[in-house]
């Protein structure tokens, strides 16, 4: 039974650019790499971490006014950035932790994705980085 | 030293300060941030001091 009622509706900050109203589904994934460790007298696979191979999904809005979702990005293509996403607004806490990846890399932007009579939305994936996760007010 | 000039990234005319791993390059190119020059401090009475020795 659910004991808790979650309503998504997180902050989004990539490279210090504050997107929220840009975005409409964020999903951070926190994954290691698995390194087979089976050895002779096992009976089963086991597995070890290797390095971290986080990502970042984000479905925005395609805009191309000033300061918006692609003058943010099309500088960050082929670069590494911070980006951050929230479960609520701040502050941090426990409760709402602040969730960063450090060094993230934007492999491809769709620098248009258009169809007749709907709002233009992109996604896109900000790759690696290393994981953080802040749960104290500045 | 930076000033936020966009809203999306703070306060307008208050100081940016970056945080680790941000690209600045970015941040400038689309606008959302000016580099400005530091404030000259004024010299103070060591620095003529130096300035004396170094002239001798």
């Amino acid at each position: 039974m659910a004991t808790s009622t979650y309503l998504s509706n997180p902050v989004v900050i990539v490279n210090s650019v504050d997107l929220t109203n840009q975005c409409t589904a964020a999903t951070l994934t926190r994954r290691f790499a698995e390194l087979d460790a089976t050895s002779f007298g096992d009976t089963s696979t086991k597995y070890t971490a290797g390095l971290q191979d986080n990502e970042l999904t984000l479905t925005l809005y395609m805009s191309y006014a000033a300061t918006e979702t692609y003058a943010t990005l099309s500088s960050l293509v082929g670069t590494t950035t911070t980006v951050r996403v929230q479960p609520a607004a701040p502050p941090d806490s426990a409760t709402n932790p602040g969730l960063i990846l450090t060094g993230a890399f934007l492999a491809e932007l769709p620098v248009l994705n258009a169809t007749m009579g709907e709002l233009s939305t992109i996604d896109v994936v900000f790759r690696g980085g290393v994981f953080s996760a802040d749960t104290t007010a500045p | 030293m930076y000033k936020i000039v966009s809203p999306r990234v703070g306060t307008p005319g208050e100081e940016f300060v970056p945080i680790g791993g941000v690209n600045l390059d970015a941040l400038l190119a689309a606008g959302f941030i000016v580099k400005i020059e530091k404030p000259k401090t004024a010299k103070t009475k060591g620095d003529n001091i130096t300035e004396d020795k170094e002239s001798e």
